[in-house]
């Protein structure tokens, strides 16, 4: 049962109407019958919410930052409805659109549109419809509310896909699709050309050139069809918040400019996010396949505050490589973490693949490091420092034990893991 | 596709119906049992109550002796006299000056005060005053010539006391501190009692107790048996407090007024559809851990560990400035910075080497001096 701004209307003339007319128990007693008698008549007259029948189309899945629609359609096979309808998502869903205005006559249908921004990654799940409506006199009505199942995924948004043309530009560059082929733009074996004058006398093929008669050169190109597992730590390392946004979605996001380099590159990009248990993983999918199955792998990890297991991290990774690969783990350099569960287990990992290390740096701390004012400040400056020292010493570490480490702010952590890769990628090191 | 959420009308009916029912049965026997128990435990001193420190028994007794009691807590029935028949005043309640004075002109041939007031006896029994003290429980022996008294004997006494004007009769008590006093105001009888536990349930079997209760209060026919109220009410002045300066059609406008907010609250408090709830995560920041090694750092005062951390910074920046190895000892350090600084090789080893600060400012002016050092660096 609902009252509308009438019924109050028609209450406070009660007043009136007492006060001047009929100012005794006889006229309270007629106002409060009169406005009870029409509100009931108006309840008995609106349309039932209950018998309308919903069903949803629209929009399963959204990058975050951009717009999804869902549509609702409503089908009334009983009295005209007339009056408001809430299509209720959870405030992280982001629905945009007031309460709906609702006027459907008997027997009609009705299409209505939310439009959803969602705020945060994940699942979203539809909440409830409620309809209100309003007899025909607009003085009270009904309400009742729906299940209507409806998922929109917000995905991670990929906000580093600017980045990806003029990468992919200096892989052209090392492919061979550019001009020139010489030695160091990679280590595998093309084809042979003719010479042309210019060309590195280094790289010329003497036993072709004998047995053909005029000069031969080889020519080399990247590896290509190399495993590139992405290992993204979920566990509390990643929980942290640098500038606006976890450190699991900066490293989602430079996971996912990696992937879509790499696989330009003609490498195979498989994905594990672990902390003390595996949340996604995705292996070895069709070339055409790998952005659409991580991106929804990854939509619903979120970051645990629990210590990542690095050991299950080693023996997920050792168990799918067979031949030499990449490996990027992308963590926290907490030094205490690290030292303590990934050092002492990594060994297997540096011996057979390549690995190489990235972690969202916190601006904060640069500026913490810079400030100076009150002596608060300098206490503050002097634990950034500790702070800083303390990770580029594991840095070093990591770097004799054979790791390669990236330590990057969030905006530049993707474009840095990318050149990082181009780098290996062009000294053959894959 | 969609399901509706909620229970119909008639869903809603079916589930609260026993509940609503069982919930009516108890209130209905609530009141049953009250209605039926109310009379019998109407307070201290009643003809009805038969708690300890009520008077049902001697109603009883009374009764049996053929006197009429008649009990009431209407001042009404307290100030309109059947003539020659008598009054008994229970103790407490709070009347005042004029209900006493009403209760004083009326016909009443006979009254009896059990433990009155100050006001009561000014009005009822002029000359007796309350002394202030107060017996010990235990039989006493009568101490005077009234018959009643005499024939009862030993009564267990025990309550305030009362001293008498010249001409009344006096009894349990020593003449000034009495618990019994008789006198005759004009043509009425009057006695004040200051002791009505010795009427009450538990003690009117002791000693003669009841003989003495049944002597005092069974001269009429008729006894009426008023117990003063709280409230004294004024049957023909109702009008006279403040509601009589309200006009009587304010007090319907009030009512339709607050029927009308109502209407409104339940218009306006409706929400459409519940709020919806949702799991959020964690809010951390990452920085979080070295702020607060800052603050531990203040607290504790830890400036050597802070000067040492800063010292190490600044060392790493002009290592790596002036291409000096990592592990170059102290001497070999300043003597490279301070050939490219200019700076007094001495100063220099104590600003990189030396002692932690005594004091905060010491602290502040080290962080200051390697900022201008590792500045030079930057910008030479």
């Amino acid at each position: 049962m609902v009252l509308t701004g009438r019924a109050g209307i028609l209450a406070a003339a009660g007043v009136v109407f007492v006060a001047l007319v009929m100012p005794s128990w006889a006229g309270v007693g007629v106002v409060v019958a009169a406005v009870l008698v029409v509100c009931l008549v108006d309840i008995l007259l609106a349309g039932s919410p209950r018998r309308l029948q919903f069903s949803r189309e629209g929009d399963n899945a959204v990058r975050l930052g951009e717009q999804a629609m869902v549509n609702l359609l409503i089908t009334n096979p009983g009295r005209r409805v007339r009056g408001l309808l809430r299509d209720a998502w959870p405030p992280s869903a982001g629905v945009l659109d007031p309460p709906h205005k609702l006027d459907l006559p008997s027997g009609e249908r009705r299409r209505l549109t939310t439009h959803l921004l969602p705020t945060r990654r994940g699942d979203r799940h539809a909440f409830r419809v409620t309809v209100r409506s309003i007899g025909p006199l607009g003085f009270a009505g009904r309400q009742g509310s729906h299940q209507v199942a409806w998922t929109v995924r917000a995905l991670p948004p990929f906000k580093s896909r600017k980045h990806l043309p003029s990468r992919l530009a200096r892989l052209r560059e090392l492919d061979g699709r550019t001009a020139l082929l010489v030695r160091g733009q990679g280590t595998e074996f093309d084809s042979l050309r003719d010479y042309v004058p210019g060309d590195d006398v280094r790289s010329i093929d003497w036993r072709a050139t004998a047995r053909r008669g005029n000069v031969v050169l080889r020519t080399w190109r990247p590896e290509r069809d190399r495993q590139v597992v992405i290992v993204i730590d979920s566990g509390r390392l990643s929980a942290g918040r640098v500038g606006d946004a976890p450190r699991l979605d900066h490293a989602m996001d430079a996971a996912l400019l990696l992937a879509a380099l790499a696989t330009r590159a003609g490498d195979r990009v498989s994905l594990l996010a672990c902390d003390s248990a595996v949340r996604a993983d995705v292996r070895r999918p069709a070339p055409e396949d790998v952005l659409p199955s991580f991106v929804n792998a990854l939509a619903n990890v979120e970051a645990e505050l629990v210590q990542t297991d690095f050991r299950i991290v080693v023996s997920q990774v050792l168990e799918r490589l067979r031949q030499r690969s990449l490996v990027v783990l992308l963590t926290g350099l907490d030094p205490a973490v690290i030292e303590e569960s990934l050092l002492p287990v990594i060994g297997p990992l540096l011996r057979r693949h390549v690995v190489l290390l990235a972690s969202v740096a916190d601006p904060r701390l640069t500026e913490l490091e810079a400030a100076r004012g009150d002596l608060l400040d300098v206490y503050g400056a002097a634990s950034a420092a500790r702070t800083r020292l303390d990770r580029d010493r594991l840095t070093a570490t990591l770097t004799r034990a054979g790791a390669t480490v990236v330590d990057e702010p969030p905006d530049h952590i993707a474009p840095a893991l990318a050149d990082t890769y181009l780098a290996l990628k062009k000294a053959g090191r894959l | 596709m969609s399901t509706p959420v909620g229970r119909s009308v008639g869903e809603s009916w079916r589930a609260l119906r026993v509940p609503l029912l069982v919930t009516g049965f108890i209130v209905l026997a609530a009141i049953v049992v009250l209605i039926a128990t109310s009379a019998r435990t109407s307070g201290q001193f009643s003809p009805d109550s038969t708690e300890s420190t009520g008077a049902r028994a001697l109603a009883a007794l009374l009764e049996d002796h053929n006197v009429d009691v008649h009990g009431t807590e209407s001042l009404n029935d307290a100030v309109q006299a059947g003539g020659g028949s008598a009054l008994l005043i229970g103790p407490g309640g709070s009347l005042d000056d004029g209900d006493w004075r009403r209760i004083a002109q009326a016909q009443w041939s006979h009254v009896i005060l059990i433990r009155p007031g100050r006001r009561a006896l000014e009005a009822l029994a002029p000359g007796v005053q309350p002394t202030g003290t107060s017996l010990a429980s235990r039989s006493r022996q009568p101490g005077c010539e009234l018959p009643a008294a005499v024939k009862a004997g030993t009564v267990t006494v025990n309550g305030p006391t009362y001293s008498a004007p010249e001409g009344a009769t006096t009894c349990y008590g020593d003449g000034v501190n009495n618990t019994v006093v008789r006198l005759e105001v004009g043509d009425r009888l009057v006695d004040v009692i200051g002791t009505p536990g010795s009427f009450m349930n538990t003690r009117l079997a002791e000693d003669g107790n009841a003989a003495l209760a049944l002597n005092l209060l069974g001269t009429h026919r008729d006894l009426t048996w008023y117990l003063p109220q709280w409230e004294s009410d004024y049957p023909d002045s109702s009008g006279e407090g403040s509601a009589q300066l309200i006009p009587p059609d304010v007090r319907y406008i009030a009512w339709a007024l607050a029927f009308a907010v109502l209407v409104v609250a339940i218009w306006r408090g409706r929400r459409l559809g519940p709020v919806v709830a949702e799991q959020l995560p964690v809010i951390v920041h990452a920085a979080e851990t070295t702020e607060g090694r800052a603050r531990l750092y203040r607290r504790s005062r830890a400036r050597d560990r802070a000067a040492s951390a800063l010292r190490e910074s600044a060392l790493g920046q002009l290592q790596e400035a002036h291409g000096i190895p990592r592990r170059a000892d102290p001497s070999a350090v300043v003597a490279t910075v301070a050939a490219r600084t200019g700076r007094d090789p001495a100063m220099l080893y104590e600003l990189l080497y030396g002692l932690p600060p005594l004091t905060d400012a010491a602290l502040m002016s080290l962080s200051q001096e390697l900022d201008v050092l590792t500045q030079e660096v930057r910008h030479p």
